[in-house]
């Protein structure tokens, strides 16, 4: 996709300025601890990842900072604003894709996005936003009639009616084709490229080491590491640590893509 | 209105709009119900001609001509006091009334040489009362009757005239046919059915796929939300009563008595509580299939008990009794009430009270059991 993209107000980054900060977080439902004392950063217009397996905690941990769910104990700050305490304020001043982006049925993706527009009692132009998301032939469309990427950058377009500052991004790419993924990595770079601070969940590595400038990585509701991937690689092999083959200059992948081409295959 | 409002509540019409099987099952399977019991017409295809008899003298001549009437095979005969026979001439369950008077059977001894007077049974008038609405049943019934007593009169006397003197007065009323019983009752049970329905499905599916949380991320103002969608489905709901009012009077000649907005009032506040229990029956059904399940457990009892096809007057006392209680019951009484006996809503004490209770319990149980995701 190219990256020529509309002017969007987003202010420009702040290197000093954290977008979400997050104090002693805990969660627990009944007796199953889901997010266990964490604390970290996010700075300003950075991409920033949440890894683990599954069950870490990623997705509370996620949905406790779009204020769709209240914490037990903790801070969380997020785009200037305590979530716990303001939870609603937030919610006009991020924009969130969820796991399993749902919308109502029947209606076009230009409909959907006036509706959200008016939700955040904003004025847009629709049709403009739906392009930036490569969607401008699909503006009539159901949502069940798009691919797999498409919904995900329709979800995208969804979460950007409010001009966030922060992002949400929650897997973005699971159960995409690596020609779609590649297209959302792309949306994602342009996004933080206008100043905006995207904040995402995955399971795939290759996905955090190309997008993310920090990754912490979560496992039974604690961090358990938190750093650039090219530190977290490093020092893994500081340790002594030697891949079972050695790493050559392309993968399967890169062979795949080759033969393929990029060209997304939605239609 | 705020215009986040007015998107919701318009987006909310559209998506309904758009969707053919609600369409479907609250516009047309209706009037297919309707089309089927009207073409039935139970209750409505009668061979003999309904009238009701009124003995004040209870001696053995009324005795005689009660017997006598009872032979008529086309006649079927009531008996009641007057003020209820009257009753029932006014709603058009009689086609006339006789009233049989006090001195009737009465000897008459006459002086001697009086002019006119001939001794024997003394001449009574009789009186026969007749509905208006009614012309045609009036006309043929009050010929077999007039009949009858020129006969009685003759048997009696041994000549025509004389000791039995019918006079007809015509009194004010409605024709009440089976259409009139069935339409309001077609109304209530789609506003029921629709309000249940279609609440339920689309919340539980949009509870399951993450619509809600999706909507929850925003900072939408859930009152405006819940609010555009009530306002759909009674958008809806007076949509489906104005079709069935104007199918039911241009196609089935429905007796339409009554204020059409006192109507649309009562059928609108019955439709909130069935979204009600819509809203309800989402929030406790854990996916798609439990709904109808569900729905039914609540829906088919009501819709054979509460008088929507049949008058509840054959039912066991104790079966009556409970069907007094149910909603639908409420709900179809005072359709009935304001669409065929022209009553006023102010002047439907049960009724009104019956729908104002139920759809405080039914919002409190709705608020209590919703849900906005799969927990």
């Amino acid at each position: 996709m190219t990256a020529t993209f509309p002017q969007t107000g987003v202010r420009g980054p702040s290197p000093q300025g954290l977008a979400i900060k997050v104090e002693d977080l805990r969660k627990s439902y009944g007796s199953l601890v889901a997010v266990d004392g964490i604390s970290f950063n996010v700075r300003e217009n950075e991409i920033f990842g949440i890894l683990g397996p599954n069950g870490a905690g990623k997705t509370t941990t996620v949905e406790i900072l779009e204020g769709l769910r209240d914490a037990d104990e903790g801070h969380v700050t997020v785009a200037g604003v305590d979530v716990r305490r303001y939870p609603k304020r937030v919610k006009g001043l991020i924009g969130v894709q969820l796991q399993s982006s749902a919308f109502f049925d029947n209606l076009t993706l230009l409909e959907l996005t006036d509706m959200f527009a008016a939700i955040y009692g904003r004025r847009i132009n629709a049709r403009e936003l739906l392009g930036k998301v490569d969607l401008h032939d699909k503006e009539h469309s159901k949502v069940r009639q798009l691919s797999g990427g498409q919904k995900q950058r329709f979800s995208i377009a969804t979460a950007l009616v409010n001009d966030p500052r922060v992002l949400f991004l929650d897997e973005p790419t699971t159960g995409l084709d690596p020609q779609a993924r590649r297209n959302l990595w792309e949306l994602a770079q342009a996004l933080r490229q206008e100043g905006r601070t995207v904040l995402l969940t995955t399971h795939y590595m290759e996905e955090a080491e190309t997008l993310c400038d920090r990754v912490a990585i979560m496992d039974g509701g604690k961090i358990i590491t938190l750093d650039t991937p090219a530190n977290l690689v490093q020092r893994l092999l500081d340790k002594g640590f030697r891949g079972r083959r050695v790493e050559r200059e392309a993968n399967l992948e890169d062979v795949f893509i080759d033969l393929t081409g990029k060209d997304l295959r939605e239609d | 209105m705020s215009r986040s409002f007015r998107a919701l509540l318009s987006t909310s019409l559209k998506a309904y709009y758009r969707n053919r099987s609600a369409m479907f099952f609250s516009l047309l399977v209706p009037l297919i119900i309707m089309v089927i019991f009207g073409l039935l017409n139970l209750g409505g295809n009668h061979t003999s001609e309904n009238i009701g008899v009124v003995d004040l003298a209870h001696n053995p001549s009324s005795q005689l001509i009660i017997d006598n009437l009872k032979k008529e095979s086309v006649l079927q005969v009531d008996f009641g006091s007057q003020a209820a026979e009257t009753n029932a001439l006014k709603k058009g369950d009689r086609a006339l009334v006789v009233v049989l008077p006090a001195e009737l059977g009465a000897i008459q001894t006459c002086a001697p040489r009086a002019v006119g007077c001939h001794p024997g049974p003394k001449p009574v008038s009789i009186p026969i009362y007749t509905n208006k609405a009614k012309p045609q049943d009036a006309q043929i019934a009050t010929a077999i009757v007039t009949q009858f007593f020129a006969q009685s009169s003759f048997v009696a006397l041994g000549q025509p005239g004389g000791v039995f003197k019918p006079v007809v007065q015509v009194l004010p009323g409605q024709n009440t046919t089976y259409t009139d019983f069935l339409v309001p009752g077609i109304i209530a049970l789609s506003i029921m059915q629709t309000g249940i329905f279609s609440v339920a499905f689309a919340f539980v599916q949009q509870k399951q796929t993450g619509v809600l949380r999706r909507l929850m991320a925003t900072p939408m103002k859930v009152s405006e939300f819940l609010a555009a969608q009530v306002t759909t489905r009674l958008i809806m709901a007076a949509v489906q009563v104005a079709i069935l009012l104007f199918v039911g009077v241009v196609f089935f000649g429905f007796h339409l008595a009554g204020n059409v907005v006192e109507l649309m009032l009562a059928c609108i506040f019955g439709s909130a509580i069935f979204i009600a229990i819509g809203f309800g029956i989402s929030g406790y059904a854990k996916d798609e299939q439990a709904v109808p399940a569900i729905a039914n457990i609540l829906v088919l009892p009501m819709m054979f008990l509460s008088g929507i096809f049949f008058t509840r007057d054959s039912m066991p006392a104790w079966l009556h009794t409970v069907s007094d209680y149910l909603p639908l019951t409420y709900v179809v009484d005072a359709i009935r009430s304001v669409a065929v006996n022209g009553s006023h809503l102010w002047n439907l004490g049960t009724d009104v009270i019956g729908i104002a209770v139920w759809l405080v319990i039914t919002v409190a149980i709705a608020i209590r059991l919703f849900r906005w995701e799969v927990v």
